[in-house]
């Protein structure tokens, strides 16, 4: 007997002009992995909203179709008494923490549901220990990095213990060891929903494959036949990477960054050091390494935005830095000057950086009523546009579909020549395509030598 | 000290504060509240303390010249429309004086509530005080929430090769921030709703027992409060 139950589901958001989801039908049994893939504003979220009870409950609009979910019609029923049958864990990690310590964040769902009080710590305790992050539960959540906050939500999730797990890119802040030993803990036991855009660990968890595209629901099929369908249809979610990426600054160009043994600490938390790195024009890097071993910060030092507490920082020639999660920090009110910022008002360049990013037309749009994803772009495009010497990108593809992310490689790889690039990411797949060398940054605490 | 006594101990000295009659109380109070600020890091600390302080001294140099009360005149000023004659006596300064120290020492209590409390075991402790403890505790992560944005933002820009100086580059700031800090309010509400928040039936973590320390603290609270309605 289905778990839950979709019928000819078809949902608009408030004010939108199409409808975010078409008609969509299908059924989820207990305990089977089901990966949810498509495009970026394709519908995955909003499927996952549907199911939780989000949609239309907090989001208001039309529905119209209907969603079961453990006999419990979701239209009838508020999210928060599907809490506990249904769990959730969202695509921001930071949006989601409500409380200030780890502990009581994972306790607050549990009390929440009415878990018996004797019940609630062993709980905690347990779901700290399998989303292996028993190690941060006296710490504050505003100190985690974005990895560890998203293990945090997950562990939260997971101590409700519920028969449906809903998870929107729940890996898209994790390094890859890290991501797969999440996805084995939570792909276990229970039925599973999981959205990706990295989809390679979740395909080889998963039974069947479901894929979305402008709501509608393109697939719907077994993991073999839906891999088969993938491959003739949409390769770019089938990745194979390339071989050939090494840590050796080989490189002959000028070098325009040079961190020698730097090292920093946010107060008396260490985040990095003592590292060096050397980045040379006409080179594209990819930093990597686990969940809090100082990446952002050595990117950050690379691009002189902080100032090393030991050692030499040396760059050459002006740096841009794209942060994670661009889409927060947008100041202007169109798009097109928020992209000429950085350019002194020059709305021509903007008009090409924006080309590049593939947002031709948005001038004129507000940048807050942009999708995630086209922020990514249009942070993208602010920095772009100042034609830096040294580009530097931290997870550009956080959010970002399989397609875009070739697409972003093959930008940054056509425009290599003319400046030193350094990308930060977890996405190996990306970093095999887009990196001339990779180079990777040791555990939380270890010194690293790069 | 754990969290609920320690906000009781605040809330006593808030109170006695209001209610003492006396500067030297008041003052007394005060310093005290100032003293256990000081505890808190001092990256955490500077915008409370700016903020009270500056408020408490705004009071202590205007109310005087709003004032009409007293009988020695120490400085006779002009006559301005609205406001009538500006003059400064020494009542309205001994005033002033007492008012800046209570708007000072309930601000530092505050102050010392957001910078030092557990707010998560003040949470588990409000039993059906919940959704109002849970407003509050949000609300007050508004301010170190705002710094946070505030100094990401810059970042952001500093790495798009712009600058962001004085008061009216910091000024333009606002509205995006306050549009991001409306943004990230919708989805905690969503990731609240998803997680029972509201549902009937809740339960909540065991609370630790208050230790002696904790019980005379609070007992000694109280008497402060008794203390200044009768005789302080």
């Amino acid at each position: 007997m289905a778990l839950a139950r979709v019928r000819e589901l078809t949902y608009r958001y408030p004010g939108a002009d199409r409808p975010a989801l078409g008609s969509v039908s299908l059924d989820l049994y207990p305990g089977e992995v089901v990966c949810l893939l498509g495009p970026s504003g394709g519908g995955k979220s909003t499927l996952l909203r549907a199911l939780a009870g989000l949609v239309p409950h907090f989001h208001g609009g039309v529905l119209s179709g209907s969603v079961e979910v453990a006999g419990i019609d979701t239209r009838r029923t508020r999210p928060a008494e599907l809490a506990g049958t249904v769990a959730s864990v969202f695509q921001d990690p930071e949006d989601q923490v409500v409380l200030t310590g780890v502990e009581a964040e994972i306790a607050f769902g549990l009390e929440n549901v009415g878990t018996p009080p004797s019940q609630i710590e062993p709980r905690v305790a347990t779901a700290l220990d399998m989303a292996g992050v028993r190690h941060l539960s006296a710490r504050r959540t505003q100190e985690l990095s974005a990895g560890e906050l998203q293990r945090v939500c997950i562990a939260a999730a997971l101590a409700l213990g519920p028969e449906l797990l809903l998870l929107d890119e729940p890996t898209s802040q994790l390094d890859p060891d890290g991501a797969k030993g999440i996805l084995d803990v939570a792909c276990f036991g229970r039925a599973v929903v999981v959205s990706e855009q990295r989809p390679t660990l979740a395909l080889e968890r998963c039974g069947r494959v479901v894929f979305l595209e402008g709501g509608r629901l393109l697939l719907d099929a077994p993991r073999g036949e839906a891999i088969e369908w993938l491959g003739e249809h949409r390769p770019a979610y089938l990745p194979e990477m390339r071989l050939g990426a090494d840590d050796q600054d080989a490189g002959s160009g000028e070098p325009l960054v040079r961190l020698e043994h730097v090292f920093y600490a946010y107060g008396t938390r260490h985040a990095v050091g003592p590292a060096s790195l050397t980045l040379r024009r006409g080179e594209v890097v990819a930093l990597v390494g686990p969940n809090g071993s100082g990446k952002t910060t050595l990117a950050k030092l690379a691009a002189g935005l902080l100032e090393p507490a030991g050692g030499a920082a040396r760059l050459n020639g002006r740096a841009a830095y794209l942060s994670q999660d661009p889409g927060r920090y947008l100041v202007c009110e169109r798009v097109d000057e928020e992209v000429a910022l950085g350019v002194g008002g020059d709305l021509e360049r903007a008009g090409r950086a924006l080309e590049l990013v593939d947002l031709a037309g948005y001038d004129s749009r507000h940048p807050r009523d942009l999708s995630s994803g086209e922020r990514e772009r249009l942070g993208l495009a602010a920095v772009l546009v100042t034609d830096p010497d040294v580009l530097i990108l931290d997870e550009p593809t956080r959010g970002v579909d399989p397609e875009r992310k070739a697409l972003l490689a093959r930008l940054l790889r056509a425009n290599a020549d003319r400046r030193a690039t350094l990308v930060v990411t977890h996405d190996p797949v990306f970093a095999a395509d887009v990196a001339d060398r990779s180079v990777s940054l040791g555990a939380a605490r270890e010194p690293a030598h790069v | 000290m754990s969290s609920v006594p320690a906000l009781t101990v605040l809330a006593c000295l808030a109170a006695a504060a209001l209610l003492a009659d006396r500067t030297i109380t008041v003052a007394a109070i005060t310093v005290l509240l100032l003293v256990v600020c000081l505890r808190a890091p001092r990256r955490r600390r500077w915008p409370y303390l700016v903020g009270t302080l500056v408020s408490a001294l705004f009071l202590f140099l205007l109310s005087p010249l709003l004032g009409s009360y007293g009988g020695v005149v120490l400085w006779d000023g002009p006559s301005v429309p609205v406001l009538g004659r500006l003059d400064v006596t020494d009542e309205e300064l001994r005033i002033a004086l007492f008012q800046a120290l209570r708007l000072a020492a309930v601000g530092l209590a505050f102050a010392a509530y957001a910078l030092l409390l557990d707010h998560d075991r003040l949470l588990q402790a409000a039993g059906k005080l919940r959704h109002s403890v849970l407003a509050v505790a949000l609300a007050t992560r508004l301010v170190p929430s705002l710094e946070r944005d505030a100094a990401g933002l810059v970042e952001a820009l500093r790495g798009r090769s712009v600058v962001v100086e004085g008061l009216r580059g910091r000024a333009r700031l606002l509205s995006p921030l306050l549009a991001g800090s409306l943004e990230r309010s919708l989805n905690l509400a969503e990731s609240m709703e998803a997680r029972g928040f509201g549902r009937p039936g809740r339960t909540r973590v065991p609370q630790p027992r208050w230790t002696g320390l904790e019980r005379a603290a609070v007992l000694c609270g109280l008497l402060l409060v008794l203390g200044a309605v009768l005789w302080l």
